[in-house]
């Protein structure tokens, strides 16, 4: 499935997201939520990576800080060769075409105060040389591609249902003609009869469009439906990063294993996995464990584990898993301190403290 | 170059002579400022100061007062009196002469017709005139000729100076006024705000509550005046808004009553701009001591009446003892500054009616401690005097009023350390002297131990003033509390001697009463605490001459002779 | 729209009856009698006859009708009068100041221009000062420009315009002179030279009352500005590859702006209701220092009228505030 000759459409490096805390009378900065800790993957042309994760694990924050809608701490965010991470406000601007995000709400992601036509039409404002007729056939153009009725042009976004509102805002995401959209829970506040719709319709346009998706959603099922590789990120990092088939019949990271067996399986024939309850809460992302994350509630966790952070390695063809289980060299506790620093800059699929 | 110009202004105010010599109108405008903006211009629709005050550069009255209080003719020939025949020898009569070729600002001529009306329309019941006091025993009021007017009293009057004398007792003109009498009064809005009259100046320009323009009359009877060809009163704001306007900005030549705590006066003066003077009339800030007994647990109807007399109070001693302990020179000195001198009689001036009475002034705290020691109040365990198993306690209001509450601290301080418990109230102003029968907070009701305000004399003659504290004159149910003896004083030797001074006609004598009248209430029966003696502080600019403040009448009873000191 | 002002209109016709009886009742049941700035020297029956005369010792409900009448029928029928030279009002006796005798409704008149001229300007500059400090504050939070923003907005909402206004008093008149510090109500703006002395006569009425209103409205401002800067849409706006100018100007400003406008609208009677300190430190005779020499005064009729008219502008601008939500905001719909 992945074409490893080509370069990859979007490579991520190390990405970190830091949000500082300020406290006190004076608001020092004491502290960072470390909301993306670390993060490299990367996704090929045509291709639909997942990511999923627990709600506040930081799966949103990576969607938003690839796209730098937030200003990430660290890391490269490369795509289509250009590092988007590294951009001046204006050329990042003019890259904003290729690459478009569908958000979670569809309602919120909609200015209230502009109707459907202004705005599918106001990147191409900013973007093209057209004239208003012209823009307004390519209006009508991406209504036709998504579903919604021509009439529909000049009403509100509160004038729509949720599902409309949400294929307004996948028009309004391919108006430019993007290579790769961020797809940040695009069905998590619809209803469920129309969440199907909506996958349909972003799976047609991927075929027709050539386009590539980063599938951000905390729900396994859809992700399963539509994903051909999946990250499952647990507080800031990726725990494991395999193709869609081998996760989800065998999860090798004991996080990726407890939260896949939450999952109904739709096949009754397969024998259900036993339901792994995880116990405690998640730390808070401003003060994660001094070793693996997930080491205050891995059941099958081992001195190593809350002493070092793992890093994500390639442990079978195409499976990448961040756990010590999986570590070719066990027992190289006392030397890792140092040369884990000295890797940092070097280790582009690594994971890092 | 201010130095200059004080100096200049200091010469020409001694010399005085530039005034003699300027003409009608040369020195430009004239501009005032009151801390109460003017709300109307006919002062018998309104006894406010303010109004009266302002009214008096444009109306006149027959005969007024000057800065030392003796009776001036303004629009008449010469003051009657018993010996030129003006008065009747019966003292019922007293006839004016109205000076010749005399005209209103319109320029028609002033008659004696117009003294005839101003008089009716003053005393008709329904107009709600505000110096109807002034027409008091007034019988009749007749045109002899046009330019002689005859006030024939109901009995012998023997201060018949009431009628048609000073600034709150002007002539109108009857022609404007003729459509406004009795119910109609209040809704003539135009001659009421622009009346027509002999002063001066002529209202040109009325705003209600801001700004009263005026200028010089034309026809005004001494062509060389006023030295102003026109004038401005500007009100609203405050005190030291006022002062300052013309102290430290000058912007304005004339601020009437400037009372502005004693420090601001002083950093004002050192800006070299102008100077603060004082009017001092007749105004006492007093205490008043309750002779019946204020206690809440009375029935309602006999709180505060003659039926119960105070349980403490009632005896001299206390209230001698209350007296002494006090120290009106640092009241004085805290509350009013150059605007006030510590005083023992509640007829404070002019001088010849004054009392020479000046033992209270120093404070006495040991005597006074001996007198309550006498008095079988004895010091208990908490330092509270305490007698027959009774506490020393005194309730003691005032008015809400920054100074007020100053005085009454300071007092409580030295009350409490002669063993006295005090408590303190303060009432807003309005309720206080507002005079609502339903209200427990009157000044009348006086539902309190002792009561702290000021009160003054109207004019010269204190006879109407010291007659308030005959026993008819207390407040109580049967009057609906109405009344000016707040005290509930009762001396039937008061009595008997105001009648003898309402039918005494020779000044010298009526002076000797009216000083015994004063000392019965104060040193003799320590009834009423007098305190301080409050003027009227005014602030003039130094370009301004010829100013000479009057607490007899108007501020600008001679306004026509200011002039622009060059 | 339509049928829901309408709808609005007609609810507020017994509101304001209601509001007119209690504030009747208010006024009248409040400590405080006309007399209380007469003199002492005034003997009772001179002051009673003075009541008398006012008509202030007729039953309360006598007056309120009697007030009503004239307010809803004497007064409007002597501006028809006024107008068209009719004689509807036939002479009957208007609202009339027991202070000053006048007609209220004329004072009133003579008054409005100053508060309109000076309290308005104050209002106008203190907006057009406060939404781009609100803006500004919101875009770059926590900022130096924010801090400022903040100590600005704070000093305006707790210094009280007594000591602001007698502050700059000291400063721009007693010691720099620049500035008069009594307002000429007379003065005529015929020219150039006339025209700069109304602006200085103003300045300081109008920087006191500014700097309160500016402070009120720039915090409004940020905050609106913060609740929309986080929203998705405006993502989405940045998402698109809009400019930062077009993603906070068109974006983010002109949703903030509802709730900002409507706020400024409903500060808009307070305007009419003049500032009661302000007019009354700088000389300016405007509404509020009517209302306040009424209420020392215990001038029943003008603090009736006045009071009744402020509720009726508070009532419209509402009216008004809500329609222009819906106006501005497509998502709300009254009908």
């Amino acid at each position: 499935m992945r074409d490893t000759t080509t370069a990859p459409l979007v490579q991520v490096d190390g990405l970190k997201m830091y949000f500082p805390i300020y406290s006190g009378i004076l608001r020092r900065h004491t502290g960072d939520v470390k909301a993306v800790d670390g993060v490299s993957f990367s996704i090929q042309a045509g291709e639909t990576l997942g990511l999923v994760g627990e709600s506040g694990c930081g799966k949103s924050t990576v969607g938003r800080a690839l796209l730098r809608l937030y200003e990430p701490t660290a890391g490269a965010v490369v795509i289509e060769g250009e590092d988007i991470a590294k951009l001046s406000p204006e050329a990042l601007r003019r890259k904003r075409p290729t690459m478009q995000m569908v958000f979670q709400d569809p309602q919120a992601s909609l200015n209230p105060r502009m109707t459907l036509a202004d705005i599918i039409s106001e990147p191409l404002v900013e973007h093209t040389d057209w004239n208003a007729d012209r823009r307004l056939e390519r209006v009508y153009e991406l209504m036709d591609a998504v579903g919604l009725n021509r009439r529909f042009a000049n009403r509100f976004p509160h004038e729509f249902s949720g599902g409309q509102r949400q294929r307004i805002g996948i028009a309004r995401a391919l108006a430019l003609n993007p290579k790769f959209i961020v797809c940040d829970e695009p069905i998590a506040a619809l209803d469920v009869s129309i969440q199907a719709q909506v996958v349909n319709l972003l799976e047609d346009l991927q075929e027709k469009l050539g386009l590539t998706y980063l599938f951000i959603s905390h729900d396994l099922s859809m992700v399963r439906h539509i994903a051909d590789r999946v990250a499952v990120m647990y507080l800031g990092r990726i725990a494991e990063l395999s193709p869609r088939d081998a996760l989800f019949s065998k999860p090798l990271h004991p996080y990726a294993e407890a939260l896949l067996s939450a999952v109904n399986e739709p096949d009754p024939s397969l024998a259900r996995r036993p339901r792994i309850i995880l116990k405690g809460d998640v730390p808070s992302p401003a003060r994660p464990p001094k070793g693996c994350n997930f080491s205050t509630r891995c059941p099958k966790a081992f001195a190593r584990c809350h002493a070092e952070k793992p890093e994500l390695q390639e442990v079978e063809p195409g499976r990448h898993v961040a756990c010590f289980l999986y570590d070719a060299k066990p027992g190289s506790t006392g030397t890792t301190e140092a040369p884990a620093n000295l890797r940092q800059e070097h280790n582009p699929q690594g994971e890092y403290q | 170059m201010k130095l200059k110009t004080a100096l200049l202004g200091a010469a020409c105010a001694l010399s005085f002579a530039p005034a003699a010599f300027a003409d009608r109108g040369t020195d430009g405008e004239v501009k005032f400022t009151f801390p109460q903006a003017v709300s109307i211009m006919n002062p018998f629709l309104s006894s406010g100061t303010k109004d009266v005050y302002a009214s008096s550069l444009v109306l006149e009255p027959l005969a007024g007062f000057d800065a030392d209080g003796n009776l001036i003719p303004k629009l008449v020939t010469e003051i009657p009196t018993v010996e030129n025949g003006g008065i009747s020898a019966d003292l019922t009569t007293i006839t004016w002469k109205l000076l010749p070729d005399l005209k209103w600002s319109d320029g028609s001529p002033v008659t004696a017709d117009d003294a005839v009306f101003t008089a009716a329309y003053c005393m008709d019941p329904a107009g709600g005139c505000a110096q109807l006091s002034k027409f008091d025993g007034v019988a009749k009021v007749e045109a002899v000729d046009a330019s002689t007017v005859k006030v024939t009293f109901s009995a012998p009057k023997p201060n018949p100076y009431t009628a048609f004398v000073g600034a709150l007792s002007p002539i109108l003109q009857k022609a404007q006024f003729a459509a406004c009498q009795g119910a109609a009064a209040p809704t003539c809005t135009d001659p009421n705000n622009m009346p027509i009259g002999t002063g001066p100046f002529k209202v040109t320009g009325f705003t209600v509550n801001d700004t009263v323009t005026l200028a010089m009359n034309d026809n005004y009877r001494d062509p060389a005046k006023p030295a102003f060809a026109s004038a401005v009163i500007k009100g609203g704001g405050d005190a030291e808004g006022s002062a300052r306007a013309v102290m430290e900005t000058g912007e304005f030549d004339y601020a009437w009553n400037t009372q502005i705590p004693p420090d601001s006066q002083a950093s004002m003066t050192a800006a070299g701009k102008g100077e603060f003077v004082v009017a001092f009339g007749t105004l006492v800030e007093r205490i008043e001591m309750n002779m019946t007994d204020p206690d809440p647990a009375l029935p309602e109807g006999e709180r505060s009446t003659a039926k119960h007399p105070h349980p403490v109070l009632s005896d001299i001693k206390v209230r001698t003892a209350l007296s002494k302990a006090i120290d009106r020179q640092i009241l004085s000195d805290v509350g009013y500054g150059a605007g006030g001198a510590p005083t023992c009689n509640v007829v404070p001036a002019p001088a010849a009616w004054a009392s020479d009475n000046t033992g209270c002034i120093a404070q006495d705290m040991e005597g006074a401690k001996k007198l309550l020691d006498e008095a079988g109040w004895v010091p208990g365990a908490d330092g509270i005097r305490e007698k027959d198993g009774k506490k020393l306690h005194i309730l003691y209001q005032s008015t809400v009023n920054p100074i007020r509450q100053d005085f009454q601290a300071l007092i409580k301080d030295w009350w409490t350390e002669l063993g006295v418990d005090v408590e303190l109230k303060a009432i807003d102003p309005s309720v206080f002297f507002g005079g609502d029968a339903g209200s427990p907070d009157t000044f009348q009701k006086f539902y309190a131990d002792v009561e702290m305000y000021a009160n003054n004399s109207d004019g010269t003659d204190p006879e109407t003033y010291l007659s308030q504290y005959q026993c008819v004159n207390a407040p109580s149910p049967e009057n609906q509390w109405q009344g000016e003896n707040m005290n509930r004083y009762c001396d039937p030797a008061y009595d008997a001697k105001v009648k003898v001074l309402s039918t005494t006609v020779d000044v010298a004598e009526r002076q000797k009463l009216a000083k015994e009248l004063n000392d019965m209430v104060t040193k003799d029966s320590m009834t009423v605490i007098p305190l301080v003696h409050r003027g009227t502080l005014s602030a003039h600019s130094n370009t301004l001459g010829g100013v000479k403040i009057n607490a007899w009448d108007s501020e600008m009873w001679n306004v026509a002779d200011w002039f622009r000191v060059k | 729209m339509l049928t829901f002002t309408l709808r609005r209109l007609l609810l507020a016709i017994p509101t304001l009856f209601v509001i007119s009886l209690v504030i009747f009742l208010l006024v009248d049941l409040a400590p405080g009698s006309p007399m209380s700035e007469i003199p002492l020297t005034v003997p009772p029956e001179v002051r009673k006859k003075m009541i008398e005369a006012l008509g202030a010792d007729q039953p309360v409900m006598v007056r309120y009708v009697l007030w009503l009448r004239q307010f809803f029928w004497v007064e409007p029928a002597t501006l028809f009068d006024g107008w068209f030279g009719t004689n509807l009002a036939g002479g009957e006796q208007r609202i009339l100041s027991w202070q000053s005798r006048a007609p209220v409704f004329t004072i009133i008149g003579q008054r409005i221009p100053q508060t309109l001229t000076v309290i308005g300007t104050a209002y106008l500059v203190g907006v057009l000062i406060a939404l781009p400090i609100g803006i500004y504050s919101a875009y770059r939070q926590y900022s130096l420009f924010d801090q400022l923003g903040t100590l600005f907005a704070m000093i305006g909402f707790s210094v009280p315009t007594f000591f602001s206004g007698t502050l700059i008093i000291i400063i721009f008149a007693v010691t720099l002179g620049w500035f008069p510090t009594k307002y000429d109500t007379n003065l005529a703006v015929t020219d150039w030279p006339s025209f700069l002395q109304q602006l200085r006569q103003m300045a300081m009425p109008v920087m006191t009352l500014g700097l309160a209103n500016a402070a009120v409205i720039s915090r409004y401002m940020r905050s609106s500005m913060l609740d929309n800067m986080t929203m998705d849409y405006v993502r989405t706006a940045r998402a698109k590859g809009m400019s930062e100018r077009v993603v906070v100007l068109k974006h983010v400003l002109r949703n903030s702006m509802i709730p900002v406008v409507t706020v400024i609208a409903l500060g808009i009677p307070s305007i009419f209701g003049g500032a009661i300190i302000t007019e009354n430190l700088f000389g300016v005779n405007g509404i509020g220092a009517a209302l306040i020499g009424a209420i020392h005064a215990s001038d029943l009729p003008m603090v009736q009228t006045l009071a009744f008219i402020f509720a009726v502008l508070i009532v419209t601008f509402n009216l008004i505030a809500d329609v222009l939500y819906g106006l501005l905001d497509p998502r709300i719909r009254y009908d």
